[in-house]
């Protein structure tokens, strides 16, 4: 027998009982629905998850640490032989740079400093990075320096402008709630790369009022207030200032405009925060306190982490982070899907039901088909395409339903969303998400139920007597 | 004009087990059925005569006995192989009808083809022609339940001719009709088994169709009483007749008689009115 004349004849067959059939799929329908939705909603949390994780901070990133005391006393004691702490200095970051699966490496050189613009005055750390590194800071006005660009110019981040507070009162925006009166991009900002100087010129000040010539005995060394620069803002980070995102409180510069730049300031006095060699000398590089190293895949982030702290440096990354909430998500997923699963079950026995009873309802017709040399396997064919096809059915529908109620949910979760969002800062998406590979499964998986349950009463079916056919109702 | 020996069934035994009792529903049979030969097995309800065309059909194997139709010995077929058998030898003729009601006339006629596996343009040109020849080509679009009874069995009847088979059985063909169409559709039936040389076996309880017949089996309580030749089954069998007889009826009376008296024909009528409730 012809494939195309089976599954006629098992379409005929569907059609001529529709309510029965109608049911059995609805069955199938909401089975495969509630596994998709099910199945959504855990593939959807596990997404948000990761989404808040790459928006803290970047999951193929690994940072890098040196010069602290605690590497100091192991670098020591195990070479036995380096007396320096472990920096991170130029050449360490080249040897980061030519790790295998690591796509570039960026230093983090931190330097504190003073803003001030009118009354306004603000202290923050400035961080040089490298060029690479600013391309990827999302910005709202303004553009990245130049590559190579000598001129130091900084990127704000969007929460910095309102971080400015009154020099003389100290109040800011926190305390008076009134937006400080500062433009970081069209007027003049002033950077003081000497902030312990400018603090001692103005406790001198202060004290010099306060005890005018009262102990004139001593000579005290005047402190001059160090040299303000004006440094051009190069742009702001994106987002308004409620718009948290990982660089909202920073500045960033490039790195090799920092280094000339606090070289121009200091000459040959040591630059603040930079270690000094044992005769307190300041050192001929620079050592950075911090670097991120950028790993190609997410794969390779463990990898990439365990050979540098086999170098001797402190490496984080978040991929223990990332590993494990990924395996909670998994559990909660089996569970999800499993309460679906056992709603398609159910659905199976409904299909294997409508079977059988359409096979009894059907003993002499397939008696007829036998005496007339039907060959078994046919008749047995023919129930498991009926009861395939009420799978497929329900496999399709369902999957339209799920997208139905996927967007319903999403809808429903938007606006919690939003109020959440009005309160504290979170990340937005759909918690129902839908992937291809998903409704591929569940179509596959409605058909493969629909034959599963129709096998029994398909065997069932061959097996009736020819005999059926010759006795008279 | 010699026939070819088609259905040879020897000492033919069917014996059913209805609770502690034995019943003997044939009890040792022989018969042979020439080719072209229109043979009618004539009995009253529970004879045998409905479990002897089971059995000719492969729809029950026997308890005893060989079957041999065109050369082949049915009686030791598996189920598939028997299916097999049918789809490529058999046509069937039932009682009542037994069209499938999703189907309309054609593609019920055309359905045995379907099982062989032949395009559905050329089977219902097949089927077509056949249809023709039973006058019911106006029917080929109509559905079952649109059609009269004698419509139905016309279908009925291409449907059982139009794979071309060996040999078609009927099992009381004409039990639903009225008197009229039963007489158009026995005509029909003689006809095509003159037309085509065909095959035919009949089950019928009634004499008088029986009397169509080129060849009467007459049964009772599961033996053959009497063979009867139409002017057409003499000139098919010729001296084979005579030998017929001798197998037939001397076989059968030579069987010993295994139960006697009260116990078996007690037990033949309660089979008898299991058979009658179904009917």
């Amino acid at each position: 027998m012809k494939f195309k004349d089976l599954l006629g004849l098992s379409i005929s067959n569907l059609k001529r009982r529709k309510l029965r059939t109608f049911l059995t799929v609805l069955g199938v329908i909401i089975g495969t629905a509630s596994i998709i939705v099910m199945v959504s909603l855990g593939i959807g949390q596990s997404e948000l998850q990761m989404e808040l994780i790459s928006a803290s901070s970047s999951l193929t990133t690994v940072s890098v640490y040196g010069g602290s005391s605690g590497m100091y006393y192991s670098g020591s004691s195990q070479s036995g032989q380096s007396e320096e702490p472990l920096y991170i200095t130029d050449e360490v970051m080249e040897q980061f740079a030519s790790l295998p699966h690591v796509t570039g490496a960026s230093p983090m050189l931190n330097y504190y400093v003073i803003a001030k613009q009118g009354a306004y005055e603000n202290n923050f750390n400035l961080v040089g990075v490298s060029h690479e590194y600013m391309e990827n800071i999302p910005l709202g006005e303004g553009s990245v320096p130049k590559a190579g660009d000598k001129q130091l110019s900084l990127i704000y981040g969007n929460m910095i402008q309102r971080d400015f507070s009154n020099a003389k009162t100290g109040e800011g925006y926190w305390s008076t709630g009134e937006e400080p009166d500062v433009d970081l991009v069209n007027r003049p900002v002033f950077i003081i790369f000497d902030p312990d100087r400018y603090y001692q010129s103005q406790n001198q000040n202060q004290s010099a009022q306060d005890m005018t010539g009262a102990e004139s005995g001593e000579t005290v060394q005047p402190v001059t207030p160090p040299k303000k620069y004006i440094i051009p803002t190069a742009g702001i980070v994106e987002g308004g200032p409620e718009d948290w995102n990982q660089y909202s409180y920073s500045v960033y510069c490039d790195v090799d405009a920092l280094k000339s730049q606090l070289k121009t300031v200091f000459r040959k006095d040591p630059i603040p925060g930079q270690p000094t060699n044992k005769k307190g000398k300041p050192l001929s590089y620079f050592v950075y306190d911090q670097a991120e190293v950028y790993v190609d895949d997410m794969d390779n982030v463990k990898e990439v982490q365990d050979m540098i702290t086999s170098m001797g440096f402190q490496a984080m990354s978040n991929v223990e982070w990332v590993e494990s909430s990924q395996k909670q998500m998994q559990a909660q997923q089996a569970v999800l899907g499993g309460i679906g699963a056992v709603s398609l079950l159910v659905a199976a026995i409904g299909i294997a039901n409508t079977m059988m009873m359409s096979i009894y309802e059907r003993t002499k017709e397939i008696g007829v088909m036998k005496v007339l040399g039907c060959d078994m396997d046919n008749i047995r064919d023919m129930f498991l395409l009926e009861s395939g096809f009420i799978g497929l059915m329900g496999g399709v529908l369902g999957v339209l339903c799920s997208y139905l109620i996927s967007r319903i949910i999403n809808a429903l979760y938007l606006r919690q969303q939003m109020q959440e969002a009005a309160m504290y800062g979170t990340v937005m998406g759909d918690i129902s998400r839908i992937p291809l590979w998903l409704v591929g499964i569940a179509l596959v998986f409605a058909v493969l139920v629909g034959m599963l349950a129709g096998f029994f009463p398909a065997k069932r079916a061959m097996k009736l007597s020819a005999l059926s056919a010759i006795r008279n109702e | 004009m010699k026939g070819k020996r088609i259905i040879e069934v020897r000492d033919l035994y069917k014996i059913y087990q209805v609770g502690s009792n034995r019943v003997h529903a044939l009890n040792g049979v022989s018969f042979d059925i020439y080719k072209g030969e229109f043979v009618a097995v004539v009995g009253t309800s529970g004879s045998g005569k409905s479990t002897l065309l089971n059995m000719l059909a492969g729809l029950e194997p026997p308890t005893k006995g060989t079957i041999q139709i065109a050369g082949k010995r049915i009686d030791r077929m598996n189920e598939r192989q028997l299916v097999a058998f049918r789809r490529n030898n058999v046509g069937f003729i039932f009682q009542s009808y037994n069209l499938l009601n999703t189907m309309n006339g054609i593609e019920n006629v055309a359905m045995p083809l379907m099982f062989r596996g032949v395009p559905k343009a050329k089977r219902e040109k097949q089927a077509a022609k056949y249809m023709k020849l039973m006058n019911v080509l106006d029917q080929a679009k109509h559905m079952p339940n649109q059609m009269s009874g004698g419509q139905q069995q016309r279908i009925g009847i291409a449907r059982a001719m139009v794979v071309e088979p060996k040999i078609i059985f009927a099992d009381e063909p004409t039990g639903n009709l009225d008197s009229h169409t039963t007489m158009d559709v026995l005509h029909l039936m003689q006809r095509l088994v003159r037309e085509q040389q065909q095959t035919l076996v009949m089950v019928t309880h009634d004499n008088t169709l029986a009397s169509y017949a080129d060849k009467q089996i007459r049964i009772v309580d599961g033996k053959i009483v009497s063979l009867e030749y139409g002017e057409r089954g003499l000139e098919i069998e010729g001296e084979d007749a005579e030998a017929e007889k001798q197998l037939s009826l001397g076989a059968g009376a030579q069987q010993p008689q295994q139960e006697e008296g009260e116990p078996e024909t007690a037990s033949r009528e309660r089979k008898e009115q299991g058979v009658s409730e179904n009917e």
